[in-house]
């Protein structure tokens, strides 16, 4: 049999989602007393809680009881999260909202309909309070303060120096600086948040069933959460989630609130959250202020960098925050050879939704300015802006490549890629008919962009929140762990059980080429069991589906959990033809020797032994086949006393190119070619490596010129649907064009790199980079997002560009 | 939100501010005004039913009349609540008499929505604010002729 690891294999999945068979949260069964929950939410930013008023809404016939967060306290404790600063953050609200859509009261009863009826007549009494949302002014000294026992809006604040940042900047030609926002915005998958909580006072044990995503560090969040021991905390994951993006691991606090709603109401309860409250109050990406400086010489090398970074988590940090503002720590200078590099890192909060993972996490917010000030030092300096990212981007002889904050880059040829985007995009003739257009009173430009795409996060990265001090203080984590579990039965068949909770990533697929690959079994003939229980699968803290952590560590573990199975098998057969293990091959489902291929024992048998006759196994040789492997990646070790970190197991590459053409009229940004080069490392099944990387650089399209979670300066939350918060939708998606170069990958064992997030981090700015070449000649340059007409219009207007 | 508007009202200074201060012509003339029951002297508490985009509901409201200046000047303070999210509006209306039968009605108004309204009406919300001004004068005229000619 041929090699089935790299073939575009079309994905096992998609029968049973095509034909309506798909096991979303939302088609499991509920035991027959199941209630509905509706959540009664503030409409106020930020207010004291004075009463809750629910004697009108417990009078309605079919309500079972009506829940605020004065009854939760009882059986909670506040979520603990990853830094010092002590915010209290529960589910629900206890005295005091924070952000529009925050829940104050929950509605329990017999179906929704009576639910969402009952939850109108909850009054609710609130005295106002001066709401904060800007980033800036929320660190101010007379800033309303949204948690009085903190003191401060900041959650998190770390300073780091890497290098030698003062002689970089003494020693440069020049320092080019700006300031950029990137805005909030957020994921929104079809399926959005649904839980499925019962908790048996017999065994005061709580079974939620949700469309979580791990990572399920947050198991122990949620059970400490409940104060229960872990193992009295069981998570069923179906194995169908209809998208997620990351903003699924922002199911949690609605989790642990509709488990403590079963405890209290005495039967299972069942809520599936609303597409306007999936906008407001789910999770979102942060919106963050950067200051950004470089020391460069004339020739446009780049000697150092200094980034402030402000990072509005909204209104509670809570888990993985604030890893959006370190996931990306060790590829802060993205795909640049800066050795000295400063970074002073704010974490605050304001009264805005709370944020968590999404697509890119970090990586768009990084790159926005990282991208957008390599353009700009080329315009100062009346360079092209290719020949300064050419010099300055790392060299091919220099991997594995130790960027200054730690970060150990395992392969790439970053030339060779960019070199492919120009070519591919035919970046000089775009110039000419730049020119050209021009003179034609035509907006046209072309952006670049080249970014690291990290992959499979480290456990410890999110230490670095805290000082070298505190982390000495405390136990250290490390590591980028996944299990998975393959067992073969008393016929052969081969079952397989992964941890990597996909929302529609293709996982079964490539866990069934692997182990295909491996045992030499077609891949039809292996089951892939994706749904996660953490009370009989093997999981850990850091397993689920974030992070681009398939590819790398996922498949790993599927990998050597299959040679376990293959040895085991191997050595069962070495004995039954009693010839050395070592000469002895897999092909085709037969087991047979090297040296004397006429000795042939089937892979079948092999097992069958296993369960039917133990007796003739090797001395010592348990019976069964039933093999579980845990991975992690050797290179994920925990910061180190300087605040060194290798934040990620693998770094991926992309280079853009886009044309844009600009309406002056209108004001709209008209794609004209998307040219996107990735480097991930050997490709496992190329069908889906391309599916994931549109899928990504839509969301980045979103970003770029669509998609922001507007909020008034009164805290009022304003893009409530799909009509107010537009998502690039089939018209909107421009050409776009993808080669791959591969480089594989030396920490994996496969050579393969976690994917589809790349476009999320370089499109926003790709887009950008292009608008702002666009209008390079009326002096305007792009330092916020989306770019929408209207934006861009008003721009243009004030430059009192008109049509003539 | 804000905005503002005048208005000619065929009635002089004395009747129109009579009127426009009459709790049962408010009630009549304010749209979706289901019930006013005085709370105290010029406070009223009233369920307003309005539907703005897909947000339909009740809100329980308070309107107030404030700085008077019989009978040139008045301050109008609606402030409802309910399960679409919270109102809080805020006219100052002027009259300026053009002769014996006709007063000029100028007014400015300052509103805030917040809650579900907010965030899925506010592409309408101006437009509707405005429309719901329109109704209270269109109305209130009515009511001026049907009072004068009554009388």
């Amino acid at each position: 049999m041929n090699t089935v690891i790299g073939n575009p294999l079309p994905r096992v999945e998609d029968a049973r989602l095509l034909t309506g068979q798909g096991k979303y949260i939302d088609d499991l069964g509920t035991p027959g007393n199941t209630a509905q929950a509706a959540i009664v939410r503030s409409s106020y930013p930020h207010a004291y809680i004075q009463s809750i008023d629910i004697t009108e809404a417990l009078s309605v016939p079919g309500v079972k009881g009506v829940i605020t967060g004065k009854d939760v306290q009882t059986y909670l404790n506040p979520f603990s999260v990853g830094v010092s600063t002590p915010v209290k953050y529960y589910p629900i609200a206890i005295d005091k909202v924070r952000y529009v859509g925050e829940p104050v009261a929950v509605v329990i009863a017999k179906n929704r309909y009576i639910a969402e009826d009952a939850a109108e007549l909850v009054k609710v009494k609130y005295e106002t309070l001066e709401p904060i949302v800007d980033i800036e002014k929320s660190i101010e000294e007379d800033a309303p303060i949204l948690h009085e026992n903190v003191g401060s809006n900041i959650a998190n604040h770390r300073n780091f120096h890497y290098g030698n940042v003062d002689q970089a900047f003494n020693d440069a030609d020049r320092i080019i600086k700006h300031k950029f926002n990137f805005p909030k915005y957020t994921a929104t998958p079809i399926e959005t948040y649904g839980i499925i909580a019962q908790y048996e006072s017999s065994s005061d044990q709580y079974t939620i069933q949700a469309n979580f995503h791990g990572p399920f560090i947050i198991q122990s969040v949620m059970a400490g959460a409940l104060k229960i021991p872990s193992n009295r905390l069981r998570i069923i994951v179906p194995k169908d989630i209809g998208g997620s993006y990351g903003i699924k691991a922002g199911t949690f606090p609605y989790m642990v609130l509709c488990a403590v709603a079963s405890r209290i109401i005495g039967c299972p309860v069942k809520w599936i959250e609303d597409r306007q409250e999936h906008l407001s109050a789910s999770s979102s990406g942060t919106d963050r202020v950067t200051y950004i400086e470089a020391a460069v010489k004339e020739d446009g090398k780049v000697l150092g960098l200094k980034m402030k970074m402000i990072d509005n988590v909204g209104a509670y940090i809570r888990a993985p925050e604030p890893a959006c503002l370190y996931r990306t720590h060790a590829n802060s200078t993205g795909a640049y050879d800066i050795p000295n590099l400063m970074i002073d890192g704010y974490v605050v909060m304001t009264n805005k939704l709370p944020t968590g993972l999404i697509r890119g996490y970090g990586g768009q917010e990084l790159y926005f300015p990282l991208e957008r000030i390599m353009q700009m030092i080329a315009f100062d300096l009346g360079l092209d802006p290719a020949e300064v990212i050419q010099k300055n981007l790392i060299k091919a002889e220099q991997f594995p490549y130790h960027t200054a904050s730690g970060g150990i880059y395992d392969s790439g040829d970053y030339e060779k890629a960019f070199h492919l985007a120009l070519d591919t995009g035919k970046y000089q003739e775009f110039r000419q008919k730049q020119e050209e257009a021009r003179r034609k009173g035509k907006i046209f430009g072309v952006g670049l962009a080249c970014i690291v795409e990290p992959s499979g996060s480290n456990m410890g990265y999110i230490t670095i929140a805290l000082t070298p001090e505190e982390r000495a203080a405390s136990l250290p984590k490390s590591g980028a762990s996944e299990a998975a579990t393959i067992s073969m039965d008393p016929m052969g068949s081969v079952n397989v059980r992964i941890s990597t909770t996909p929302s529609g990533q293709g996982h079964e697929t490539v866990a069934a080429q692997i182990v295909s690959d491996v045992l030499q079994i077609p891949t039809e003939q292996i089951n892939v069991v994706a749904e996660l229980d953490t009370s009989t699968s093997a999981w850990s803290i850091a397993s689920g589906s974030y992070s681009s952590r398939f590819a790398s560590l996922g498949s790993s573990a599927v990998y050597y959990a299959a040679h376990k199975v293959r040895e085991k098998i191997l050595k069962i057969a070495a004995h039954h033809l009693q010839v050395a293990e070592d000469d002895l091959t897999i092909e085709n489902a037969s087991i047979y020797s090297k040296a004397d291929p006429s000795k042939k024992y089937s892979v079948k048998r092999a097992a069958g032994s296993a369960h039917w006759n133990p007796m003739s196994l090797p001395e010592g040789m348990e019976p069964g086949i039933y093999e579980t492997y845990f991975y992690t990646a050797k290179k994920a070790e925990a910061p180190d006393e300087n605040d060194l970190i290798n934040s990620s197991v693998t770094y991926g590459f992309v280079a853009d190119l886009v044309t844009v053409e600009i309406d002056p009229e209108t004001g709209e940004v008209n794609i004209l070619d998307y040219i996107t080069i990735h480097d991930a490392g050997k490709l496992l099944n190329p069908l889906i490596v391309d599916g994931q990387i549109f899928g990504g650089l839509v969301h980045g399209l979103g970003g770029a010129l669509y998609e922001e979670l507007a909020y008034d300066e009164k805290g009022q939350f304003l893009t409530g649907s799909f009509m107010d918060y537009l998502v690039p939708t089939a018209p909107e998606i421009p050409n776009i064009t993808i080669k791959h170069i591969e480089s594989p990958s030396p920490v994996t064992p496969l050579g393969a790199k976690g994917l589809g997030e790349g476009n999320t981090m370089s499109a926003p700015v790709a887009i950008a980079n292009a608008v702002s070449d666009a209008l390079k000649p009326y002096q305007i340059t792009i330092d916020s997002l989306p770019l929408s007409p209207n934006k861009i219009w008003n721009l243009l207007s004030e430059q009192k560009v008109t049509n003539s | 939100m804000n905005g503002k508007g005048s208005l000619t009202l065929e009635a002089g200074i004395e009747k129109a501010w009579d009127v426009l201060l009459d709790p049962n012509v408010l009630e009549k003339c304010i749209m979706g005004c289901k019930k006013m029951e005085q709370e105290s002297e010029n406070k009223y508490n009233a369920d307003l039913s309005i539907g703005i985009a897909a947000v339909k509901g009740k809100y329980e409201s308070t309107i107030e009349i404030a700085d008077i200046e019989k009978p040139s000047h008045y301050k109008l303070i609606v402030k409802g609540e309910g399960g679409p999210g919270n109102v809080e509006a805020a006219g100052i209306i002027d009259l300026t008499p053009i002769d014996e039968n006709t007063t000029e009605l100028a007014y400015t108004y300052e509103a805030d929505v917040g809650g579900k309204v907010a965030m899925i009406g506010q592409r309408m919300l101006g437009g509707v604010a405005k429309l719901i001004i329109q109704d209270f004068f269109k109305k209130l005229g009515k009511e001026l002729k049907r009072i004068e000619s009554n009388a």
